[in-house]
């Protein structure tokens, strides 16, 4: 199969998913971890509009759950993920409590940021998850966590998830040019889903080839189909253990398709922007279908497990439902202290106080020269 | 010792950056610092010569000219526990970051509701004089300090310069750090342990009764001169160098002028929205009823930087246009 978004859509289905490979148990808890997230985008997805008591731009991720769910089954607690504007599936992919997310998008004082930041800005420190809404500027920042790992000699790696959008922004190549000199170890992944809002990749770039372009950087790069979760899982544990044993940096290019709007639940489609041929190939590809039906086919799974699976995330999310409503909004208006931390424990700790000295007003300003 | 003889050292204020940087680094492994040609021997005019040699390229890091990216690669070093400096060569080149600082550095605080803390200090140079012309000599302080979440510090004197280099580099908010070029000569009595000098605290540099003057950065020594000339005249001019501006010390400048009755303010930068005209507007607020005379703003014209020696004497401030304001207010 091809990958290009010029020829996917036109492509057979997919049918070379293959549990391969994978740990014991693995690709049970890569199916489950894809039910839950897509599950929980349902519910707020429809919870949305009918009580717009979630008053933030959400962009939903459903469609793409294959490469959240392989990364939340690879990083560690102290890697550190960061993640564009449609950052839930890495939030989960981070293993940061979901609740905090559900209040943080109702606004509460419980959120992940105490009603702050919202779905498109969210972060949980003590996750080491990290989103913004602008693009290519958490994958600049993600650069800086890898030079700090490297710098301490810990085998901990930056993960960078972002969509092809941000490879138009000038911040990714200056990223490509560093990493790819400095060897750092950071992933870079890249759902590849076509469109930047409703702007064709080809609109924007001369070729979909990001991959080839970034190695001449210096940069590992592959591409995969990515709603293979299984494949997915396969090639970031590899890349991510490369990256462990200091042999960065790695691009995973997963080619995938959101299947709601840009943004919220709207739908956009007056924009024209993808044909029903492609909106078809896409959910006849659900990257959770693809792997069910391989479960089943291998006997891993069975109408009364997937029940079960169903019912234990249904309580999970009406749990975090019941949480982000019956919490508090927050009150704090104390802007100053919002915005920054007056004490410096360490600078009381290193430095003194000094006499100032007696600046001489009668010299001269210093001699310039041209440069 | 004697404090006098303690006190009797001098370094230039660029000496003094490096002194700063030399001892934060020996005081903390997470110190680090990047920037372009920081590890030469020049060393970004003298503040960063030898570094390399002390410290390893590992902690004194040449960069690609990606100042955008090198801004948050500080930033994400600092989650990571450093404390980075990273240093410009010109605030015109810093341009290319105001993505990495107005949409993450600034707001990284209070989005992550108080939890996540980006010690970064950047340092950024404003070129001025032989023909730097209108990409060298940007003088950009203001729209740093009205950004919520940074600190911006304008230290006029080699004293202030190490101490508030020093308190950035060891306080938890991100700092923009704005050195004038012409300052870096020029000497003052610089204590050799690290020591602090606080964000938010204005020093009154000269006491004086008649007229306040409030000085940035480099206008400061020019203000000095100006009040020793007036004060031939028998005008007795305090001079107050905020030496922050986010934090701005407010009470100190209205103190001055409640005693003064009358206010210059000195900036060397633009003169619509700047510095000049927060500080103006704070002490009318605060004292308006009380002014004896309308304040006077001595700044730039709104004017880009032209590169001739003929006109940069016309464009830039010196002591005769402060020494026409402070009488501009006893009119």
């Amino acid at each position: 199969m091809e990958l290009s978004h010029k020829t996917l859509s036109k492509s057979p289905r997919y049918a070379e998913l293959s549990l391969d490979g994978l740990p014991e148990g693995k690709a049970i808890t890569l199916f489950r971890q894809m039910l839950r997230l897509r599950r929980t985008e349902e519910a707020l997805l429809a919870e949305y509009h009918p009580a717009e008591e979630m008053r933030c731009p959400i962009h939903f991720c459903i469609g793409q759950e294959a490469v959240p769910s392989a990364l939340s089954q690879l990083v560690r607690p102290d890697d550190y993920m960061f993640s564009h504007h449609r950052s839930h599936g890495y939030y989960f992919a981070k293993g940061a409590p979901l609740r905090e997310l559900f209040a943080e998008i109702y606004g509460r004082a419980t959120g992940a940021n105490a009603g702050k930041a919202g779905s498109q800005d969210i972060s949980h420190s003590k996750s080491h998850f990290y989103s913004g809404a602008i693009l290519a500027g958490a994958v600049s920042i993600a650069v800086g966590a890898a030079l700090g790992f490297r710098y301490r000699k810990s085998n901990q790696v930056a993960i960078s998830g972002f969509g092809e959008g941000a490879t138009d922004e000038g911040a990714f190549w200056e990223a490509m040019n560093y990493t790819g000199k400095q060897k750092l170890p950071i992933l870079f992944v890249i759902e590849n889903n076509r469109y930047a809002t409703f702007s064709d990749q080809l609109k924007r770039q001369d070729s979909d080839n990001i991959t080839e372009r970034v190695r001449t950087f210096g940069v590992r790069a592959t591409k995969i189909f990515g709603n293979d979760a299984a494949l997915a899982f396969r090639t970031l544990s590899g890349e991510i253990e490369r990256l462990r044993q200091g042999d960065g940096p790695s691009l995973v290019e997963a080619y995938t398709f959101r299947w709601n709007s840009h943004v919220g639940p709207e739908d956009d489609g007056a924009n024209a922007y993808r044909t029903p041929e492609e909106m078809k190939f896409w959910k006849d590809n659900c990257p959770i279908s693809l792997m069910e039906e391989r479960l089943r086919e291998s006997s891993l799974l069975t109408d009364a497990a997937k029940a079960s699976m169903e019912a234990d995330i249904a309580a999970e999310i009406a749990e975090n439902f019941k949480f982000a409503k019956g919490s508090p909004f927050p009150k704090d208006t104390e802007w100053r202290r919002m915005n920054y931390e007056d004490a410096s424990p360490l600078a009381d700790k290193l430095l003194g106080v000094s006499a100032g000295g007696t600046f001489d007003q009668n010299q001269a300003e210093a001699k310039l020269g041209p440069y | 010792m004697d404090p006098t003889e303690k006190m009797s050292r001098q370094l230039s204020y660029a000496k003094a950056i490096l002194e700063a940087t030399d001892q934060a680094m020996g005081l903390s492994n997470d110190v680090i610092v990047l920037g372009q040609l920081v590890d030469t021997q020049s060393g970004i005019f003298g503040t960063t010569t030898g570094l390399v040699n002390k410290y390893g390229a590992h902690r004194v890091m040449d960069f690609p000219v990606s100042e955008n990216l090198m801004t948050a690669t500080a930033m994400g070093a600092a989650l990571t526990g450093l404390r980075p400096i990273i240093a410009h060569q010109r605030l015109d080149f810093m341009i290319y970051s105001l993505d990495a600082i107005a949409n993450w550095l600034a707001l990284w605080r209070f989005k992550s509701n108080g939890e996540s803390a980006m010690p970064v200090t950047i340092r950024t140079i404003v070129g001025k004089g032989w023909g730097q012309g209108p990409q060298h000599s940007k003088s950009l302080h203001a729209w740093f300090a009205h950004l919520p979440g940074l600190r911006v510090a304008v230290p006029a004197t080699a004293y202030d310069a190490k101490g508030l280099l020093l308190e950035s580099i060891f306080s938890q908010t991100p700092a923009i750090f704005v050195e004038g070029r012409g300052l870096y000569s020029m000497l003052d009595d610089v204590p050799e342990e690290p020591y602090r000098v606080r964000f938010g605290q204005a020093v009154v540099r000269r006491s004086g009764a008649d007229v306040t003057v409030v000085a940035i950065g480099n206008l400061v020594p020019v203000a000095l001169k100006a009040a020793a000339v007036l004060e031939k005249d028998g005008i007795d001019v305090e001079i107050v160098d905020p030496r922050t501006l986010n934090p701005l010390d407010r009470k100190t400048l209205c103190d001055s002028t409640f005693k003064t009755r009358r206010l210059v303010v000195a900036d060397p930068a633009w003169h619509s929205f700047g510095a000049a005209t927060e500080i103006i507007t704070t002490v009318v607020e605060n004292l308006g009823d009380k002014l004896k005379a309308k304040p006077v703003r001595v700044t730039l014209p709104d004017s880009h930087t032209p590169m001739s020696m003929s006109l940069e004497p016309e464009y830039y401030v010196d002591e005769s246009d402060v020494i026409a304001a402070v009488k501009q207010t006893l009119a």
